[in-house]
């Protein structure tokens, strides 16, 4: 049954930001049911680890109930929540690189073939579990162009300004990371 | 074309940014290359299954147990908050507190010489923890009156002005760079170079957003994130001030 139907009408997410920026906590709730996939979801792309995405997508909401008074609904709050979880993923990373973890600039990995998944011949190349551990394999640097450029959609520009770097660094990333992701697919096809 | 040359131009073919010159010689060289060719489809095909995912989202593996933790700990920082205003605005009735002194003076007192060194003791260790307490605050006052952790993240912060913000904010980092100045002489060259790259990345992230700004002073997502890379630029420095 639609809300039409019920004859209720349902409050609009910057409505919603409103009350919950008044303390109203079911109103924040209710930002939560509607847009916790979304966030966890692209937690989890940029990570590739589901408990890191969980503690993520949680400080995420935490952040947003803080912040949420800031929301003068000039953007679209989906656009504004997807920034905001961007932005705490990559503050993540470099807190984690604070911690001083041996990585180098690109942070390389060594490099481990994955096993092929639902059915290697429905595409010549990918299927989704693969695809997904692949870009588990990828360097972080390179992982979150990927993730942000062909996964979420964001222009190159969007992406310099979100990571600090130039628009010839994403593209060369994002170029690196595609032609590793093709290297990791295909060595996982190859018997033995 | 040589096939190096091509296989750079990849992405820009998949992103359709390819210019009408490369393009011709692109063209022309995958048409005798199968190893290109087979690069360029292998690339196709990731690139279109991922933009077919787009807007496909899973659920965390419990999302009422998510947000009962959220909640939790959203209502116990509000309490904390509540708890702190309220001590510190409320005061104790005079006569509440005559009443109290009257009876401890009227009171008849017992005390073992255990009990009564059990006392000193405590007595000893309440005043040194409020000492320490009451320097570790007067330091922070030091600290140009910000508690940048505090200030960015209240709701009174929401409500100062970004100027306002960004100059308390750049005190604050004034203050742990002199700190930092201080102690970086004492650094591991492997600490120095995590240090100087961090930071680069943070201030990279700052001018951005200030030249976003610039571009658009009222884009309040740059505003946040201009607050964030500010935030994380004094914890950053204060978390290197220690070592």
């Amino acid at each position: 049954m639609t809300a039409a139907e019920t004859g209720t009408t349902q409050a609009t997410d910057y409505e919603l930001a409103q009350r919950a920026a008044q303390g109203d906590m079911q109103a924040f709730e209710e930002i939560y049911q509607r847009h916790n996939r979304r966030v966890y979801s692209l937690c989890l792309r940029m990570t590739q680890n589901v408990s890191e995405a969980e503690d993520l997508a949680q400080e995420v909401f935490i952040q947003l109930f803080r912040k949420i008074g800031s929301f003068r609904g000039e953007s679209a709050f989906t656009t504004w929540l997807h920034r905001l979880t961007v932005n705490q993923v990559l503050m993540h990373f470099r807190k984690r690189s604070v911690k001083m973890e041996q990585t180098t600039e690109e942070g390389e990995t060594p490099v481990q073939i994955v096993q092929g998944t639902e059915n290697p011949n429905a595409m010549p190349v990918v299927d989704r579990i693969a695809l997904d551990k692949a870009i588990a394999q990828l360097p972080p640097g390179y992982r979150t162009v990927f993730v942000l450029h062909d996964v979420e959609g964001h222009e190159h520009e969007e992406i310099a300004r979100m990571l600090g770097c130039s628009v010839g660094t994403s593209k060369s990333q994002l170029h690196k990371a595609r032609m590793k992701l093709r290297m990791l697919l295909r060595q996982q096809k190859q018997p033995g | 074309m040589n096939c190096e040359k091509c296989q750079e131009l990849l992405s820009d073919f998949l992103d359709g940014t390819i210019t009408s010159e490369d393009r011709a010689t692109f063209d022309a060289h995958l048409e005798e290359c199968i190893a290109c060719a087979g690069v360029r489809d292998d690339l196709g095909v990731i690139v279109s299954f991922c933009r077919e995912q787009r807007g496909e989202y899973v659920s965390p593996p419990n999302e009422r147990a998510m947000w009962l933790r959220i909640r939790n700990l959203i209502e116990s920082e509000r309490d904390a908050e509540a708890a702190k205003t309220a001590s510190a605005s409320n005061l104790i009735g005079s006569t509440e507190r005559e009443s109290l002194w009257s009876r401890l003076t009227h009171s008849h007192w017992d005390i073992s010489l255990p009990q009564l060194l059990a006392s000193i003791a405590v007595i000893a260790i309440a005043v040194s923890l409020a000492t320490g307490f009451g320097m570790r605050r007067w330091q922070g006052q030091q600290a140009v009156n910000v508690e940048p952790h505090a200030n960015a993240q209240s709701p009174q912060a929401a409500l100062m002005s970004l100027d306002e913000r960004t100059r308390d904010q750049q005190l604050a980092i004034d203050y742990w760079n002199r700190r930092i100045e201080e102690r970086r002489a004492r650094w591991s060259q492997q600490t120095r170079d995590a240090f100087d790259h961090n930071l680069s990345v943070l201030d990279q992230a700052v001018a951005d957003q200030r030249q976003q700004l610039t571009v658009n002073p009222h884009d309040e997502i740059s505003e946040e994130m201009l607050n964030d890379a500010l935030y994380e630029k004094i914890r950053l420095l204060r978390e290197f001030s220690d070592l």
